[in-house]
């Protein structure tokens, strides 16, 4: 809200401080200054009112009792006199009807007649334009000056375009329009309230008027309406139909019923003045629930607890008083007020406490640190396994990407997800929530390939799972490597071996990797004691040709929340012999498809005591090895905490490591 | 050959020995057991006793004076041979060093790494909440009612709704009454999170952006409490001596409601372009949580009050590194994210 220094000094015979100094103690008492602008011999103040108090200070009469209130100073409000003319009566001109009362509160009109239209006179033009309005003609200034004056938005009505001598407030038909002021026009339905007369729409309630019964240079009578309208409505249709304007944004929020009436009469005294209008007879006023002040009593014991300071009683009622509050009771713990009915956003005790701290101000609360037991917090452990998770691909050399929560059509239909989808998206590209975190990175990836030739990059983050029961949130871990250096194989196998480090950093040490029968021919599945915790391997070529990705991309995705069941701090130390080793290797031939996991499994369980590792160093395939089978080469590390291992026992063990390939694997030694 | 040519003699050899061969050879000719200072010591059988005893100690002294300077002269035979090996093995000290490839965090995961740990440090539990909420807990028990204007401001176009039912959290504040719910007072917990709105994306407006809200319920708590635990944790974040101010705001869910300014901390509070020359920055939101909230956690506002808070991690990041553009954020942009 633009509101002019000089008219507001206006409402004082004590001078103010000066703008910019006004404008801080504004922003620190009440309503944050954003911006202080010359304009002529005038300082313009950009005040950002309060949502809740869009119906007192929206206003230059609200923003001066403000100052009222903190500079303590005395208001002087502008007197009021009207002279009616006794021949003419509002009530034989028109007769206004409101069909549901709880659309409109109040509505109040009044009937000029004599009017010429002509320019406003000089300090209301310049008035309006200083808070940035374009003025247009008396009739139609005055009402925008009484509105930027008092906070009450008033319309004006050409009265012979009004039909039936009627008003009616009513909610619109399906099939009706309506022109409004700046040439659009909108298609009304029962949920949008109106003005009309007998026959059409006159304005849409409390937003925008219309064209039809617009005040023009043939207008003589004028039809004045200051009205309250049902705030949510008002709130409600404004952004359905995207237009809010500075009428509504004043109805929407704690705008007092009992203001229509003199802002009424200080409009219609003002265009009486201004072009000698006849102001006919009587105020034509619909009232059904007249609003009265609130009483609220507010324990002083509860203000120094919720501050945190203690203010004297008296400083209080004299905050209080300044603030228009009566008292009205008063002891030793309590206070009981009656609140003004202008402050609509004024209902509890918190809220008289928040007007005592801001008038008192919140600089003088000292901060104190909170006092209590000093009970340990309990760590999140989502947020550690997380966050260790991070640190380990960090370690390995991966980069954390955050992506939206969206996708669109293109990643639903090339990956063949079943996303949730979004009622109002902001675009098509957003028009679902991700159910995976991969499609994303694939992109990130042919992004990052303009620039680098190999990276690696994770993403640990929130999915949306459509068939979720409980709640249809799931943490997934996904990554997705590019190096056009190196050979596919070995991205694979540092990629596997980068998988192995991070489970076994987790504290998991049991992982099996299992081919999937229907899926992608160079991937596998990741498996932590037998559940199913993600896959990994190279993103197959079906995929990269349709995002037209040339290089090779090699990825992983895993069910975080699965894993970190499986999750754990827990470690034993195991002794360390200081007796020598003995190192043998075998090799040997075997089934092509016998996974070499496996074997390494079968060899240490051979002996869990003398077998230190068993390690594959070799795998071949190719000349001099039958179809169908491969060759392997196996170092294994014999040794005993014990004693030093002699030449016979190492020679039975290995016999038995032998013997073991031979019957489970069918080993052919070479 | 007698004791003062053989001195003479040593004298001039060892003078003339260039490297460690010769003076092995300087060695073995005069300090060896067969050598001519040992021999000396055969020719005195002919002197008396008294001479004997002079002679022998003068050739003691002068044969441990010529091992001394035999292992000088060692001493720099190998030093140089060891600077010549080094010389062979010549490092080019004037290459640059190699670029180190590590990973990367993401800048909003660090810090939010940072305030949790600073909230944790202070006994504020890190708790999440919800991203897909019900209206319910993001706007009905926030005291943000049908028909409230912060209600429609919120939901009639900020906020995304699903087609099966359900929102997506326009605020990390929708967690509140969830934990007031389940936890006994007293109640201190930090909520990060990823929040949702329907913006239109520019430099400093997303669609997925970042908050952490703050709250704290128990018998006694108060706007001091509050000022200290801002005070203390914006000092604690960015490492720097820094006033805080309260603000009067309005949100719906706390009263009295204030907003948090900070002294700027590009021009430490004299005013620059950053604050528009005001010396402060506005940090974050804040309140005492309004009664309904209380309530509508379970709990008796007679009983308990307390403080609330929001703020957002990506301004706290972007002032923190100075990040021009929100946008960063999600970009996926290598070159943005290997910077941290």
């Amino acid at each position: 809200m633009n509101i002019s220094y000089n008219w507001l000094r206006t409402y004082f015979n004590k001078p103010l401080p000066k703008p910019k100094n006004l404008a801080e103690i504004l922003t620190m008492h009440c309503f944050e200054n954003e911006t202080l602008t010359k304009k002529g011999n005038d300082f313009i103040l950009g005040i950002d009112v309060l949502p809740d108090r869009a119906g007192d200070c929206l206003c230059h009469l609200g923003i001066a009792k403000e100052c009222a209130a903190i500079l303590d100073k005395k208001i002087i409000f502008p007197k009021i006199t009207l002279k009616e003319n006794k021949k003419n009566k509002a009530k034989d001109y028109l007769k206004v009807e409101i069909k549901d009362k709880n659309t409109c509160l109040r509505y109040t009109a009044r009937i000029l007649d004599n009017v010429q239209i002509k320019p406003s006179s000089k300090y209301i033009q310049e008035r309006l334009i200083a808070c940035g309005l374009t003025p247009i003609n008396n009739v139609v200034d005055i009402a925008n000056y009484v509105m930027l004056e008092f906070g009450q938005p008033l319309h004006a009505f050409d009265y012979q375009n009004i039909e039936g001598k009627k008003i009616i407030v009513r909610y619109a038909n399906q099939n009706e329009k309506i022109t409004t002021l700046s040439n659009l026009t909108y298609s009304l339905n029962d949920k949008i309230l109106i003005i009309a007369d007998a026959k059409k729409p006159l304005a849409i309630a409390g937003i925008k008027g219309g064209k039809d019964a617009e005040i023009n240079n043939t207008t003589k009578t004028v039809v004045l309406e200051s009205a309250n309208f049902n705030a949510k409505l008002i709130s409600q249709t404004a952004r359905k139909i995207n237009l809010r304007t500075d009428a509504s944004i004043r109805f929407e929020q704690n705008l007092d019923p009992n203001l229509t009436e003199i802002a009424i009469n200080r409009a219609a005294q003002l265009i009486q003045a201004d072009c000698k209008a006849k102001i006919a007879e009587g105020i034509i006023d619909i009232y059904p629930n007249k609003v009265f002040p609130k009483k609220i009593t507010l324990l002083f014991s509860e203000l120094t607890k919720i501050l945190g300071i203690e203010i004297k009683s008296t400083e209080v009622v004299s905050i209080l008083k300044r603030l228009s509050i009566k008292i009205i009771k008063k002891n030793e713990g309590a206070i009981t007020v009656e609140v003004p009915t202008y402050r609509q956003d004024i209902l509890l005790p918190e809220n008289l406490i928040e007007e005592i701290g801001r008038v008192y101000g919140y600089e003088k609360i000292k901060p104190e640190l909170p006092c209590g037991h000093l009970s340990p917090v309990s760590k999140n452990k989502n947020i550690y396994w997380q966050n260790k998770t991070k640190d380990i691909l960090k370690e390995l050399g991966y980069t954390e990407v955050y992506n939206y929560s969206f996708i669109g059509d293109k990643e639903k239909n090339i990956f063949g997800l079943n996303p949730i989808e979004i009622t109002n998206p902001v675009s098509n590209e957003f028009k679902y929530l991700r159910p995976e975190l991969i499609p994303q990175l694939i992109n990130n990836a042919k992004e990052n390939l303009k620039t680098y030739s190999n990276f690696k990059i994770f993403e640990l983050n929130k999915v949306f799972i459509q068939d979720l029961k409980e709640k249809k949130e799931l943490t997934k871990l996904a990554g997705v490597v590019a190096d056009t250096q190196k050979s596919s194989q070995k991205i694979f196998t540092t990629l596997r071996g980068e998988l192995n480090h991070l489970f076994n950093e987790l504290g998991i040490y049991k992982i099996d990797f299992e081919k999937e029968n229907q899926a992608n021919e160079n991937a596998l599945a990741i498996f932590v004691k037998g559940k199913k915790i993600g896959s990994f391997g190279q993103v197959s070529d079906y995929i990269l040709d349709q995002i037209n990705i040339k290089e090779k991309l090699f990825g992983f995705n895993i069910n975080f929340e699965k894993v970190q069941q499986f999750c754990t701090k827990e470690k034993i130390f195991i002794p360390i012999s200081f007796h020598p080793p003995a190192r043998r290797d075998i090799s040997g031939l075997i089934s092509k498809d016998t996974q070499l996991e496996k074997i390494v499994q079968a060899i240490l369980s051979v002996d869990k005591q003398f077998i230190k590792s068993a390690e594959i160093y070799d795998v071949y395939q190719g000349k001099n090895v039958p179809e169908n089978q491969k060759s392997v080469s196996i170092h294994i590390v014999y040794q005993s905490n014990e004693k030093t291992l002699d030449s016979k026992s190492i020679d039975r063990l290995q016999n038995e490591v032998l013997s073991k390939l031979i019957k489970s694997f069918n080993w052919q030694p070479r | 050959m007698d004791f003062s040519e053989l001195k003479d003699s040593i004298q001039k050899d060892l003078s003339q020995i260039k490297n460690s061969d010769e003076l092995k050879n300087f060695s073995i000719t005069y300090l060896g057991k067969k050598g001519k200072i040992r021999t000396l010591f055969s020719e005195l059988k002919n002197v008396s006793l008294e001479e004997r005893k002079k002679l022998g100690q003068e050739i003691n002294e002068f044969a441990k004076t010529v091992q001394n300077e035999a292992d000088k002269l060692e001493q720099i035979f190998k030093e140089r041979e060891y600077k010549l090996k080094e010389a062979q093995n010549k490092i080019n000290l004037d290459l640059p060093g190699e670029k180190i490839e590590t990973g990367h965090l993401h800048p909003l995961t660090i810090t939010r790494r940072e305030i949790e740990d600073i909230f944790e440090r202070m006994g504020f539990e890190v708790v999440e909440g919800l991203e897909i909420e019900d209206e319910w807990h993001n706007f009905d028990s926030l005291n943000i009612p049908e028909g409230h204007p912060a209600r429609d401001a919120l939901s009639l176009g900020k906020t995304l709704y699903l087609k099966n039912g359900g929102l997506l959290r326009s605020h990390t504040s929708a967690a509140q009454t969830r934990y007031m719910q389940t936890m006994k007072p007293p109640i201190r917990i930090v909520i990060p999170g990823r929040t949702y709105r329907s913006e239109k994306i520019d430099a400093s407006h997303e669609i997925n952006f970042y908050q952490i809200e703050g709250l704290m319920v128990a018998k006694n708590v108060s706007v001091a409490n509050l000022k200290a635990v801002m005070q203390v944790f914006l000092k604690k974040f960015f490492e720097k001596e820094t006033i805080i101010r309260l603000r009067p705001s309005y949100f719906p869910f706390t009263e009295p409601s204030f907003e948090i300014d900070m002294t700027c901390l590009i021009c430490n509070g004299k005013g620059c372009a950053a604050c528009k020359h005001s010396g402060w920055v506005e940090i974050l939101g804040s309140g005492m949580v309004h009664p309904n909230v209380i309530k509508n956690g379970g709990l008796d506002p007679q009983k308990y009050k307390g403080f609330a808070f929001g703020m957002s991690i990506d301004r706290l990041t972007m002032m923190k590194y100075k990040i021009d553009d929100i946008r960063w954020f999600h970009s996926g942009n290598l070159k943005f994210l290997k910077q941290f």
